[in-house]
């Protein structure tokens, strides 16, 4: 019963005083949203780092020799060690290739469009499948032909012949210098957000067999490939690295092994550890923000000395009169958190468009800052209460 | 009505109706320097029904007479009965709800609380006595009618006149129908027309039955009650009874 009436004392004092009170509430408006929004902003960047990951293939490691003072040419690879490696380990590793990869101008009349070749082995559809929207991918064919065949993105296909359907057309290519003559196989359709072309250039991709891009006798630096999904992965590492050293005879600590499983979980831990710090420094503007809601309760007590005088003379007791104060202490930051979730999602929903990344919003998150920024209020508001509660009521009468 | 079973009236059977008892009671403000005795060596009996006025120049004790009749301050020496309570042992949490209950007072400004309008500044010694809002709703219309304010009943303190905030204050003190009427200096900011239907207000509820007490230093004022007792000093100087010139018509 009369906690209502409280409720109805508490509005109409914050709506006797509005600009007071939304600036009041401005410090909780701030470091609610901002706190929201920071959160959120990075699980988002988490989950698309990981969406990242699955693209380049979760499964994927590049294994080769460290750069060492005392470098030699052993230290690079040749496809027989690519076929060695491949048979030491025929149940763990599903596909491998030399990790090649070359920019290529590629020409058809008039003409002509940079792209970034990649090298791929004959069964790279099954470790990293891609949405064909013509003719086929490189197959293990191919690569044993060492064909010069190449499968075009769609928007490379359709700047060049007009159109996605361009199977068994031909065009020139200049890999480093070197004039070629590549058959298109197949045309590739890819949807990019803004964040692959943060990620990964904008350069269009163009799959040709690896073997076209490295000849028997060539240097390579380093292998790349898949592993399968079923298999103790650390063990693996382990024997990988332990093969590698022997054949090019460095110790296990000069061999350099990076796979994605292990750099989007480093990736995962910094992005989650700047965003708790970040959202930290954030909640320390929600503790301005309470400061400030005590600073405005404790002159808003001082402005009503008299009317608490009054209130305690008709009978409020010191409860009476805490439980008021605390109440729109309350009020008005539960408000501010209100209007400041509101905020942080508006913020994190409307970046989420701007950036086409699927936005996480934990709900978690949002119950936390609402519960925090009552919390505050109540919590700095329990001195300015005392203060009006504790008063005498004949010295408030008497105030002027 | 009386919800205090602590009757420690010794004189029995002659006090019974005493309402205000005071016995020998003294108060001394202590400013750290000086003691300053505001109040000396008070007797008192005040009966149910009575209208009294208490008459002094300033600093003569009669407001720190007030309010520790109103049970705002406790006095440092002797003893205050209300209804038999002894007023000097109670908290300040118990204070607050015996001048709920049994205290109405009328104070020289007014004090009506501000933006808050005369219905719900009737109501408010009502909230704080825990009565249900429609229960309180329904008598401080009620009340506001009594003091002829039933048009101004939504009206916020700034849109009444300085009699018409008086009333709505003497309404206020009658919300939960306390035995005493305390009232401070109630016509200092009045005209004398608007005083003149202050006072006719207190002598017809004075004839209801409720005990008015009237701090003033008008003699005009004083001349409603049919008691005037004179502060000097901290002391009690004079106690005469049989004025009441002013008859209810």
């Amino acid at each position: 019963m009369l906690w209502i009436e409280n409720m109805k004392m508490a509005l109409l004092a914050i709506r006797i005083n509005k600009m007071r009170s939304f600036l009041t509430m401005l410090g909780i408006i701030i470091g609610i949203s901002a706190v929201i929004s920071i959160v959120s902003i990075g699980d988002s960047m988490r989950g698309v780092i990981a969406d990242q990951f699955k693209n380049i293939g979760v499964n994927r490691a590049m294994i080769y020799v460290s750069f060492v003072d005392d470098r030699r040419e052993s230290d690079l690879f040749t496809l027989d060690e690519l076929e060695k490696v491949k048979d030491a380990f025929p149940k763990e590793i599903v596909a491998i290739d030399p990790s090649s990869s070359e920019d290529a101008e590629l020409t058809r009349g008039r003409k002509t469009i940079q792209v970034a070749l990649e090298g791929v082995p004959g069964n790279y559809s099954d470790v990293q499948p891609l949405d064909m929207v013509d003719g086929r991918m490189i197959n293990a064919g191919d690569l044993a032909a060492g064909r010069n065949y190449v499968v075009l993105k769609k928007e490379t296909a359709i700047e060049l012949f007009g159109k996605a359907q361009a199977s068994g057309e031909t065009i020139r290519a200049e890999v480093s210098g070197e004039p070629s003559e590549l058959t298109v196989v197949g045309v590739y359709e890819k949807e990019a957000t803004p964040m692959d072309a943060l990620f990964m250039g904008s350069t269009p991709v163009a799959y040709v067999p690896y073997t076209s891009l490295v000849s028997t006798g060539d240097y390579f630096f380093a292998l790349n490939f898949y592993i399968a999904e079923d298999i103790d992965y650390n063990v693996f590492k382990s024997q990988v690295v332990g093969l590698i050293s022997r054949m090019k005879n460095r110790t296990a600590d000069q061999i350099s092994y990076n796979s994605a499983q292990e750099e989007m979980s480093m990736a995962d831990n910094i992005m989650q550890g700047m965003s708790l710090a970040v959202g930290a420094i954030a909640a320390i503007s929600l503790l301005v923000g309470g400061i400030g809601i005590m600073n405005i309760m404790l002159v808003s007590v001082t402005e009503r000395t008299r009317e608490i005088g009054i209130r305690k003379a008709l009978g409020a007791r010191t409860r009476d009169i805490l439980i008021q104060f605390l109440t729109e202490s309350a009020l008005l930051s539960a408000a501010g958190g209100l209007i400041g979730t509101l905020l942080g999602i508006g913020f994190v929903m409307i970046g989420g468009a701007v950036a086409k990344i699927d936005v996480v919003i934990d709900p978690m998150v949002v119950l936390i800052a609402v519960a925090f920024s009552a919390m505050v209020g109540v919590l700095f508001g329990i001195l300015p209460a005392s203060k009006a509660a504790k008063a005498d009521p004949i010295d408030a009468l008497r105030y002027e | 009505m009386n919800d205090w079973t602590d009757t420690e009236g010794r004189n029995g059977q002659e006090d019974r109706q005493a309402l205000i008892r005071i016995e020998n009671m003294g108060k001394t403000y202590d400013t750290g320097a000086v003691q300053v005795a505001a109040l000396k060596e008070v007797d008192l009996i005040i009966r149910q029904g009575e209208f009294v006025a208490v008459m002094g120049q300033s600093g003569s004790g009669k407001s720190t007479l007030m309010n520790i009749l109103g049970c705002l301050d406790r006095p440092t020496s002797g003893k205050y009965y209300l209804e038999g309570i002894d007023i000097g042992s109670r908290s300040s949490d118990e204070l607050s709800l015996i001048r709920n209950k049994k205290i109405g007072f009328v104070f020289q400004s007014f004090n009506l609380i501000p933006r808050t309008s005369a219905l719900k500044n009737v109501e408010l010694p009502m909230t704080y006595a825990r009565i249900p809002f429609h229960e309180r709703h329904r008598r401080a219309m009620e009340l506001l009618q009594k003091v002829d304010l039933g048009d101004r009943m939504e009206h916020m303190p700034n849109e009444l006149s300085g009699g018409q905030k008086q009333r709505v204050a003497v309404a206020r003190a009658l919300a939960n129908d306390p035995p005493i009427l305390l009232a401070d200096e109630p016509t200092g900011n009045l005209d004398s027309t608007s005083s003149g239907e202050i006072m006719r207000l207190f002598t017809a509820l004075n004839a209801e039955g409720v005990t008015v007490i009237v701090v003033t230093h008008e003699n005009e004022i004083a001349a409603f009650a049919r008691r005037v007792i004179r502060f000097r000093d901290g002391k009690m100087i004079s106690d005469e009874t049989g004025g009441g010139h002013y008859a209810v018509d």
